[in-house]
């Protein structure tokens, strides 16, 4: 609790700093690791397009870095009473950068375009509740689901859920991904693929008027190039600051490093239905074999925090829940007790280079595993061969034990645990990798999703946590945090939690 | 000659139709679905098998092999799974920009690599042969990443003599192009020594400085022009390989080339994108090995071809 308002507390203060006048003009050059993939903000998958479409597009509802949500291109909303109905009213006089009106008709368009199978949204699922669409009048309509679902506005804060010109759509077909345009502070201007993506001011925009003449995305693939970039002015922001490089960084007085929250949490998962891991004894072992605080501070120097939780703060629903302590002799003992004097051999599956450290945080893992008698040999191989591996059903999948992260990107808990622990969920049909099943989480999660009350919402998810703790399908490790750089001259720059950069309202001294 | 470039062009065909059938096999026998890529990680089964439907990849590999044949013959390389534009276009856009970073790094190769070997050769076994050896080595064993990552410290942000990545102006070709042409440099300098060597121990040699005349001229024009027809070949195998193995200097320069594009797409399973990227860089390969030939004609007069 704590340190999640000390980092909030920190993201305002770096954002908010008053000192030296807010100077309009200016090209603000951010660096990226990747280029952005396509800007039709319905089709986007990934953070770095993110970051460049939260500034071209709008949602209805926003999630913000603090965690909250709240109105944005909805003014206001209302719920019935059955929460089958959700009444969204619109901001009036809000035009796309094309000059066509925003109105409900839009967003109509909109949803249904994300709902339409044929569009190939991939977070189509987000909305895919909605049964029926109303236009009530030009800026009321009504979203009517069969069953209440609470997190309803949490989903319509998720970039891909952007409201997009249709009579930009229409008018360019399949060539509209050239041709992006929303309702956002920023317009697009040019894209020399691999090279710059080029985002100029919207003179018109509804809301506080940017600073910034432009926006500069630049694709970077090394981390050593973008550190230059940074240190030689060349860029004014940077994303993924190789923590080997933060001391230097941090020594310089023209710039800052920021150390900020990510909603990505990382974990190595046991494959229920695999002995040894079966036994509830063996994954509590493994928990306590392994030193989580060492592995943030001395792995990834400082860039993390340990799990207390299967998500990460800053979540709606999160609440610290417990950590395993590490304690080597308890885990031998909890192996012994298994039936594990002697230890056993199993695989460690680790992609490379996708998260922070992702090798190096399992081959300490390994080490560590190896003290209690464990040997586990660690199998990598590249993202989309390691997808495909993990993805498999419960009858085909070779994997024991894998990493991966997962971004709770609406800010609610529901996405967080929904996807990962409720047992409708097992791949290859949706997400759950591991098989976990435990009946009563999963009534827990489904009354999450119905309730309305925040309060009974949250009560539901710190119960089906502890279960979640108690019955240790993970290795819970860390949750992620952001390392980036800033030029001292450049201030009202925003790392949010998602894993965007908000250029929205900043400016350069 | 005619016949015989006629009759080299004729040729090309059926290499690069072996070039495109190894090619199609290769990016689908790996593992990793391009679906599952382009939908995500968080998508749904129903949104992964949408994405693989609309790809064509449902079909049996035969059926997707002659569809890309009959597309490629009517000169529609396809479109790109992740950008949603033909392929033509994502080519075109960034191969100008590695044969532009090539040719940079070939003349820094050439013009360093020729010139070390001249002074090599000319004051052989003296400081200037030792010292241009002992670079040569070293220019061939750095790992370009290496070499890149070193000379941005140093020139950029180090010095701040010049700008440390990206494309557009003159400054900002230096470094790539030096790290990029340092090994080839390196290699050129090696065989230019050896073959000058070679002639300057022939008694044509003696006859030419019997007849007065100055040493750049018989250095320059008569032991030259036979000396450089093995690094003529040879530097037409680097630019071979300076294309495609442009993709490190690329990376590390954040240079918006081909070699990035071809690495992006094999890890997104882009397959559209391999197979035109693949492609175009055979043909590339084809043609810079026939200009070779051709040179050799005008190097040596005694090579004729019919």
């Amino acid at each position: 609790m704590l340190a999640r308002s000390l980092a909030v507390a920190v993201a305002l203060l770096i954002a908010a700093a008053p000192a030296g006048a807010q100077k309009p003009g200016g090209s603000l050059v951010i660096a990226q690791g990747v280029d952005a993939v396509t800007l039709d903000s319905h089709l986007v998958v990934d953070s770095p397009t993110f970051t460049v479409t939260s500034h071209i597009f709008e949602t209805l509802f926003e999630y913000t870095p603090e965690g909250k949500i709240v109105p944005h291109l909805a003014e206001s909303h209302g719920v019935s009473g059955d929460g089958l109905v959700w009444t969204l009213r619109l901001r009036k006089g809000v035009r796309f950068h094309d000059g066509t009106l925003l109105d409900a008709e839009a967003v109509k368009f909109n949803l249904e375009r994300v709902q339409n199978p044929d569009t190939k949204s991939t977070y189509r699922f987000l909305i895919d509740r909605i049964k029926g669409v109303k236009v009530v009048d030009a800026s009321t309509l009504r979203l009517s689901t069969e069953k209440p679902f609470a997190p309803m506005l949490a989903h319509l804060t998720h970039g891909a859920i952007a409201i997009q010109s249709p009579a930009a759509i229409r008018k360019h077909g399949k060539e509209y991904v050239s041709f992006p345009t929303g309702t956002g502070p920023f317009k697009f201007k040019e894209w020399v693929r691999g090279d710059r993506l080029v985002l100029a001011k919207n003179p018109d925009y509804w809301g506080k008027k940017p600073f910034l003449n432009e926006v500069v995305f630049r694709p970077v693939p090394e981390g050593g190039a973008r550190v230059a970039l940074i240190e030689t002015g060349t860029a004014h922001v940077i994303v993924r600051v190789p923590p080997r490089d933060a001391p230097r960084l941090t020594a310089r007085k023209d710039l800052e490093v920021l150390n900020t929250p990510s909603v990505r949490t990382i974990y190595i998962a046991f494959n229920m239905l695999k002995p040894p891991f079966t036994d509830l004894r063996v994954r509590q072992a493994l928990n306590h074999a392994v030193n989580k605080p060492a592995i943030v501070q001395h792995i990834l120097a400082g860039v993390g925090r340990p799990s207390d939780a299967p998500i990460s703060p800053g979540i709606f629903g999160y609440r610290p829940i417990m950590t395993y302590e590490y304690d080597p002799a308890r885990a031998r003992k909890l192996l012994a007790e298994a039936g594990h004097t002697n230890g056993f051999k199993t695989e460690l599956y680790c992609p490379t280079g996708r998260y922070l450290n992702d090798i190096q945080v399992c081959e300490a893992v390994q080490a560590q595993l190896r003290e209690v008698g464990v040997a586990a040999a660690i199998k990598t191989m590249e993202w989309a061969a390691y997808l495909d591996i993990t993805k498999k059903g419960p009858r085909e999948s070779v994997v024991p034990m894998y990493m991966l992260g997962w971004g709770t990107v609406t800010g609610d808990a529901d996405y967080g645990l929904y996807a990962l622990f409720h047992s409708s969920q097992w791949t290859p049909a949706g997400q759950g990798r591991n098989f976990y099943k435990n009946p009563k989480v999963d009534e827990l999660l489904d009354r999450g999703r119905a309730v309305a009350t925040p309060a009974l919402r949250e009560a539901a998810y710190r119960e089906a946590m502890e279960l979640i703790m108690k019955d240790a399908p993970w290795l819970f490790l860390h949750a992620e945090s952001q390392l980036s750089a800033v030029r001292k001259n450049v201030k009202g720059v925003v790392i949010h939690p998602v894993e965007r950069v908000m250029a929205e309202h900043a400016w350069i001294e | 000659m005619a016949t015989y470039i006629f009759r080299r062009l004729v040729l090309t065909v059926p290499v690069l139709l072996g070039v495109t059938f190894i090619i199609f096999a290769m990016v689908r026998l790996i593992p990793g679905d391009p679906a599952q890529v382009i939908a995500g990680e968080q998508a749904t089964r129903e949104t992964v098998e949408a994405v693989r439907k609309s790809l064509g990849l449902d079909q049996p590999i035969a059926v997707q092999y002659v569809r890309f044949l009959r597309d490629l013959l009517r000169g529609d390389m396809g479109t790109s799974t992740r950008s949603l534009r033909p392929v033509a276009r994502e080519l075109a856009d960034r191969f100008p920009h590695t044969i532009e970073l090539t040719l940079a790094a070939m003349l820094v190769a050439s013009v360093v690599g020729i010139g070390a070997g001249i002074i090599a050769a000319t004051r052989q076994n003296r400081w200037p042969d030792t010292l241009s050896m002992l670079l040569a080595l070293g220019g061939v064993s750095m790992p370009v990443f290496w070499l890149g990552l070193m000379l941005i410290l140093l020139f950029s942000v180090k010095l701040g003599w010049l700008p440390p990545v990206g494309r557009g102006s003159l400054a900002q070709l230096v470094l790539p192009a030096v790290t990029l042409g340092a090994a080839s440099a390196a290699i050129l300098a090696r065989m230019t020594r050896s073959g000058l060597l070679e002639v300057l121990r022939q008694e044509f040699m003696t006859t030419a400085r019997a007849k007065g005349l100055a040493e750049p001229l018989v250095i320059g024009k008569h032991a030259l022009k036979n000396a450089l027809i093995p690094v003529v070949t040879v530097m037409g195998l680097q630019f071979g390989t300076l294309l495609s193995g442009a993709v490190l200097t690329e990376t590390v320069f954040a240079w918006p080339g081909i070699g990035r594009l071809i690495v992006e797409a094999i890890l997104a399973r882009d397959y559209p994108v391999v197979q035109g990227a693949v492609l175009l860089t055979a043909l590339t390969f084809v043609f810079v090995n026939l200009v070779v030939d051709l040179l050799y004609s005008v190097l040596d007069p005694r090579i004729r071809y019919e």
